[in-house]
């Protein structure tokens, strides 16, 4: 037989899948602490149903019927659906967290994956100022819990470029704010130099794409109205992210602007030192749902499992270590003894592999022999099973 | 942490480059003895130079903070990279260019069999343009001489790169159209531009201002 996988695809092994469920507990615990419960939709969609993938990017194939299918291209989607579906006539604020891998087709060559886990939120419901700060402070929370300390959380809001793209005439806005999004801010500029937009705006906007701060005083002049009222929210979000914890940091970004058009105000990510892509980013996307037939406020956001799981090993962290497993030597008879004495242990709450094991994971083990049924020959000793299990209790606690 | 990487282009565009970075006061000396070495060191920053294709490589993965290449580059590559200023040299055109005389009669063949086969080196560029104009064409990718395609008959037009036009000229190639005028960009790693804002603006404005004042 031969092995393989089709490209971008990948075998995730024992050590580091337990990495990664001790970073679902964390998170997913971290979500439910804040009233996030959990979705789980299913790994595939209608291909039509997507508005926030290209479709060049979606892996794509047709079921018997002849509909054209796609592996989840991302949670958004999926969410929109449910709430289209389920919760239209909601009145609260809904509250969604999920811990799901998403597919994304990548061009060969690029060493990129097309699988990767994807974990994330979305608060439904709730246009206040107040909800952007909850889940740009649970964000950082969550991170935090899962011990990524050197995070710098960049804050923008898409109404600032924005209120200098509808300042140029209909026929060249499309072109600025594509260019915008895509990154190349040359072109941006040029377009609206070109459009006829005045020098003050333009040395505004320059200024604007690259303003980070703590403050936002010195990014007003020679800015439009609407680029003024998205300065104000975020002058006003500032102290409500004091207030919520995670005041020290949080920079101003006026350059953050989102890849994907759907963003319609407070944006946000979280980078680290020496990686190269942000490890979660997110938003406000007012607009998104009511293409979906359910006309709701909606902020969220999405952490990049793989990246982040990266940036903490690369700081020396290590999945939290669960009590050791017990590694129990059979006695010499038919094995109903050692199966007999694996039950008790078990039942004691020990972790217990009878003979060894091929893949340990990275988890510690202790060794033992059963001798009879109430004894085991453990650290060269002979012990009651209330004492090897008090003892191994003991150090799983540690 | 690793310090503040440039990605350069080899080649073209290298030489004003180092006059660029001068300008802006960035210490150059190490990029003048023959360029063998591929990770040069300097004062407050390293230098990666690259094949010209790879700097958006580079730069997206973030292996570099920021790079200097060309927008042709740029146009075929497709990377994710953020392009922050116009530096205003290596001036070249992408072209659509056909054997002198014969643009007539290709649009006539074009009519008859409903499409054209163009040679180039820039797939992409070539695919987009004429998806934007509504020609179907079929590409055919070279890695280099494209313009002796249509004299060995082996595509209709080409899509090139020109500085000066002598090439086209001395193949007998005529210019159908101009797809895009390109010039060495700055560009920057999207992450590295949020953490390092300070020092990427700092370098984009000294160099927007002298490209501003050549």
């Amino acid at each position: 037989m031969t092995g393989g996988l089709p490209r971008g695809f990948r075998d995730i092994l024992p050590t580091e899948a337990r990495e990664l469920h001790a970073i679902e507990r964390t998170l997913m615990g971290a979500f439910a602490q804040y009233g996030y419960v959990p979705l789980e939709p299913p790994a595939v969609e209608l291909a039509e149903g997507a508005v926030t993938v290209d479709e060049r990017r979606m892996l794509r194939f047709l079921d018997r019927d002849g509909r054209l299918l796609a592996l989840r291209p991302d949670m958004t989607t999926a969410v929109a659906r449910v709430v289209a579906q389920r919760y239209r006539d909601a009145n609260a604020a809904l509250r969604l967290a999920y811990f799901t891998p998403i597919f994304r087709e990548e061009a060969s060559m690029r060493g990129s994956e097309r699988e990767y886990d994807q974990a994330g939120v979305e608060l439904i419901g709730d246009a206040t100022l107040r909800a952007d700060a909850e889940v740009i402070a649970l964000l950082a929370d969550a991170l935090a819990r899962c011990g990524l300390l050197a995070a710098d959380i960049d804050v923008g809001h898409v109404g600032f470029v924005d209120g200098f793209i509808a300042e140029l005439p209909a026929e060249a806005r499309q072109a600025a704010g594509a260019a915008a999004h895509a990154g190349d801010l040359v072109s941006a500029i040029g377009a609206a130099r070109a459009a006829g937009l005045s020098a003050d705006r333009i040395a505004a906007l320059e200024r604007g794409f690259r303003y980070r701060s703590t403050d936002l005083a010195d990014a007003r002049a020679g800015a439009p109205a609407a680029s003024l009222r998205a300065l104000d929210t975020l002058d006003t979000l500032g102290p409500l992210l004091e207030a919520a914890g995670v005041g020290g940091a949080i920079r101003f970004d006026l350059g953050l602007i989102p890849a994907l058009p759907y963003y319609t105000g407070v944006v946000f990510q979280v980078t680290v030192p020496d990686l190269g892509s942000a490890i979660a980013a997110g938003g406000r996307y007012d607009g998104l749902l009511a293409r979906f037939g359910a006309d709701r406020p909606a902020t969220g956001f999405g952490i990049a499992i793989p990246h982040l799981h990266q940036a903490l090993v690369a700081a020396g962290w290590q999945a939290p270590a669960d009590s050791p497993l017990l590694l129990l030597a059979p006695d010499g008879g038919d094995g109903a003894m050692t199966l007999q004495v694996a039950a008790a242990l078990r039942a004691a709450g020990i972790a217990v592999a009878i003979g060894d094991v091929a893949e340990r994971a990275g988890q510690d083990v202790r060794r033992a022999r059963v001798v009879d049924d109430a004894h085991v020959e453990y650290d060269g000793v002979v012990r009651a099973l209330e004492a090897v299990i008090a003892v191994l209790t003991r150090e799983g606690r540690r | 942490m690793r310090g503040f990487r440039i990605a350069l282009a080899q080649g073209m565009l290298l030489p004003e480059t180092r006059v660029a970075l001068a300008a802006a006061g960035l210490a150059t000396d190490a990029l003048a003895d023959g360029g063998r070495r591929l990770v040069v060191p300097a004062t407050d920053v390293e230098y990666i130079l690259g094949r010209p294709a790879d700097v958006p490589t580079h730069v997206a993965h973030g292996a570099a903070d920021v790079g200097i290449v060309g927008k042709d580059v740029l146009l075929e590559s497709d990377a994710d990279v953020l392009e922050l200023v116009d530096l205003g040299y290596g001036r070249c055109r992408f072209v659509v260019a056909a054997p002198a005389g014969s643009v007539d009669r290709s649009l006539d063949e074009y009519r008859h069999l409903g499409s054209l086969e163009v040679a180039t080196k820039y797939p992409r560029v070539a695919e987009r343009h004429f998806a934007r104009r509504g020609i179907q064409v079929e590409i055919i990718k070279l890695s280099g001489s494209v313009e002796l395609a249509p004299q060995v008959g082996l595509a209709d037009w080409i899509v090139d790169l020109v500085s000066t036009g002598r090439t086209l000229a001395e193949n007998h190639l005529a210019i159908v159209e101009e797809i895009a005028v390109c010039t060495a960009r700055l560009i920057a790693n999207r992450v590295s531009y949020a953490r390092e804002r300070e020092r990427i603006a700092a370098l984009a404005s000294t160099l927007e201002a002298w490209a501003a004042a050549r």
